[in-house]
């Protein structure tokens, strides 16, 4: 992108959307990354040569993703209510979760991911569990399992973490009363992997949907998910911060030169290691280590731990 | 000074040692024009070869360096043309193409109309009057924005010639670079000059490839075009708006002509005014390669070996000097 003005960047030339330009410098286009590798390192007296444009933006676009996947930690958030059937459809752009949390009075709870399974789908049979087919052949299906229903309805059983003997049971919470089964044996210890007193989610990945508890019913539910830097195909929205834009190079540079035939080895060695190197400066840069914050860390160092 | 008249005195002096070789202004025209199209093909090869000697350390800077001067040979038949539009996505590419270099798209349109009357270097729209801005032009006086800005491309897209904005005279009228709207009543389009993108080359055989996957998918931003015959058809399809694609390509040079207007003594004696006429389009240095071309021919018409036999050493040698 091209030098702008203050007034361009703090008005947007007086057009809509006014904010347009605000924080732009941070990044570098797409376009602008394209268009200085072709320029660049394309060409008769260059490593690379005879490369179209197109393989260039792939590659320039699989290197975007890569970073929003593990290395941006450039966080999108999403409140939804949930629906009828208790779930949260997941976001046109999501690739995969942070942190989920349920909003309740201004505070966020966040919750745990739980291990069992919430979803089911199920096949209509007999009184003799026959599986029962259409005129084609086809298995018919319920609109919900029973183990949807359950989840649905008060019937799934729940970790009850409170006051009196049945702390870290298994009940049933109906109408904000806890039920529990009689209890057999000794407890040994705490299950730490589904402690957790707010409710639990599960996230169906081929149904797109994320399914909670049904104390979640009707609740605000607040996503933090990462997706993959694409802006829902629309080129001209890509962009990649400033601090990354070298790794960029290097990464196109290292896959165009990794995929050609009769490229030296020892060449296609050090594009693989100038782009590991590079992601590693960027991670740094972005982690954002100065000493101001260090140092307001470092003030808890003498507290007591109890 | 006409390099044709003196390439053709050249030849006749070298075919008429025994008196008895005599080359007619038809028959050297037509050697000529097949001459010229050998060495300007040979500029294509050369180009390529030096570029490999560059890369092997065996080519230099400065004077030494050849790929420049070959470039400025191949960029002297370089043209800048918009492409007509066909139906749909397709363009009409130029009958005189010999290689196409670029193809761009001019995908910002600020503002497009009609003329309402012709001046000089002007073009004038008197239907903005009392409209906003845009479209209305806007001197810049009452607010922070000139529209459109200085350098901004405008295309008549009637007649495809295209211009620049110098300044904004008032609300409808701008002063343009040149004059390209010599009567009213003709289309404009007026585009942002610096957001053209090129539009790529992608060979038949990656086209549903390419149209198909999400990353690389044509777009706007990124467009790429196929070429079928004397037609290229550009993606994604919605670029149709005339006047948006432009190409820069290598023309053929033009077919020289030694034109003449009497017969003196037996002679035809030259003319370089003539409306006909065409000198080559090769620089003067090609002057010694053209002779020893057109002597080969000449020396097959007449059948004379060693004529022919002068042409061919003349050319292998000049090709060992450069090698």
């Amino acid at each position: 992108m091209a030098y702008i003005t203050d007034y361009q960047y703090y008005e947007n030339n007086g057009a809509s959307p006014l904010d347009k330009n605000w924080g732009s410098y941070q990044y570098v286009s797409l376009e602008d990354i394209v268009s200085n590798f072709m320029l660049i390192y394309n060409g008769n007296n260059e490593i690379l040569n005879n490369v179209e444009r197109y393989q260039v933006l792939f590659h320039a676009k699989r290197g975007i993703q890569e970073l929003n996947y593990d290395a941006m930690k450039e966080i999108k958030i999403l409140q939804l209510t949930v629906d009828s059937q208790i779930r949260f459809t997941l976001p046109q752009d999501y690739v995969n979760y942070v942190r989920i949390s349920y909003y309740r009075d201004g505070v966020l709870y966040p919750m745990t991911e739980n291990i069992q399974t919430m979803w089911s789908s199920a096949y209509l049979q007999d009184n003799n569990a026959k599986i029962l087919f259409d005129i084609n052949g086809n298995v018919l299906k319920p609109e919900n399992s029973q183990v949807d229903l359950s989840r649905q309805g008060d019937g799934m059983a729940k970790l009850y973490l409170g006051e009196g003997p049945f702390n870290n049971c298994m009940g049933y919470c109906i109408d904000g009363c806890w039920y529990f089964e009689r209890q057999i044996g000794d407890r040994f210890g705490l299950n730490t992997e589904t402690a957790n007193v707010n409710p639990v989610f599960t996230i169906n990945k081929q149904e797109g949907a994320i399914y909670f508890s049904s104390d979640m019913s009707g609740k605000s539910v607040v996503l933090e998910y990462v997706s993959d830097g694409m802006k829902n195909g629309d080129n001209s929205q890509i962009n990649v911060n400033k601090l990354f834009e070298e790794f960029i190079y290097a990464y196109i540079r290292y896959s165009l030169l990794n995929s050609k035939y009769g490229v030296q080895e020892y060449i296609v060695n050090r594009a693989r290691k100038e782009k590991s190197s590079l992601l590693r400066n960027a991670k740094l840069r972005l982690s954002n280590m100065h000493p101001g914050r260090l140092l307001m860390n470092m003030r808890g160092q003498s507290k007591w731990i109890k | 000074m006409a390099m044709i008249n003196n390439v053709r005195n050249t030849v006749l002096a070298i075919m008429n040692k025994n008196n008895y070789g005599y080359l007619s202004p038809q028959d050297f025209n037509l050697y000529a024009q097949q001459a010229q199209m050998d060495l300007f093909e040979d500029y294509f090869y050369q180009y390529n070869q030096y570029i490999n000697r560059e890369n092997l350390r065996q080519s230099g800077t400065g004077y030494a360096d050849i790929v420049k001067s070959l470039e400025e040979v191949i960029d002297s038949f370089s043209v800048q043309a918009f492409l007509a539009g066909g139906t749909a996505n397709t363009w009409n590419l130029p009958s005189d193409y010999y290689l196409i270099n670029k193809i761009f798209y001019y995908q910002n349109l600020l503002t497009s109309g009609t003329t309402t009357a012709a001046n000089a270097n002007q073009l004038i729209n008197a239907n903005l009057a009392g409209q906003p801005s845009p479209p209305r032009f806007d001197t810049g006086a009452t607010g922070f924005t000139v529209f459109p800005a200085t350098g901004s491309i405008v295309v008549n897209t009637t007649t495809l010639a295209q211009s620049f904005v110098n300044s904004v005279a008032n609300q409808t009228t701008l002063n343009l670079a040149t004059n390209i709207f010599p009567a009213l009543g003709q289309g404009y389009s007026i585009f942002d000059a610096n957001t053209i993108v090129e539009v790529e080359r992608v060979s038949q055989n990656k086209l549903f490839y390419l149209t198909s996957s999400t990353l690389t998918a044509p777009s706007t931003l990124f467009p790429a075009y196929v070429l079928d015959g004397n037609t290229i058809t550009v993606y994604p399809t919605s670029i149709q708006t005339e006047g948006t694609i432009k190409t820069q390509y290598i023309r053929y040079p033009k077919p020289p002509k030694w034109t003449f207007n009497s017969i003196v003594a037996g002679e035809p004696l030259f003319n370089a005014a003539a409306a006909d006429y065409q000198d080559f389009e090769l620089p003067l240095s090609d002057e010694p390669g053209l002779v020893a071309k057109i002597c080969q021919y000449a020396g097959i018409e007449i059948r004379e070996s060693e004529v022919y036999n002068f042409g061919s050493t003349e050319e292998v040698q000049e090709n060992q000097i450069q090698v």
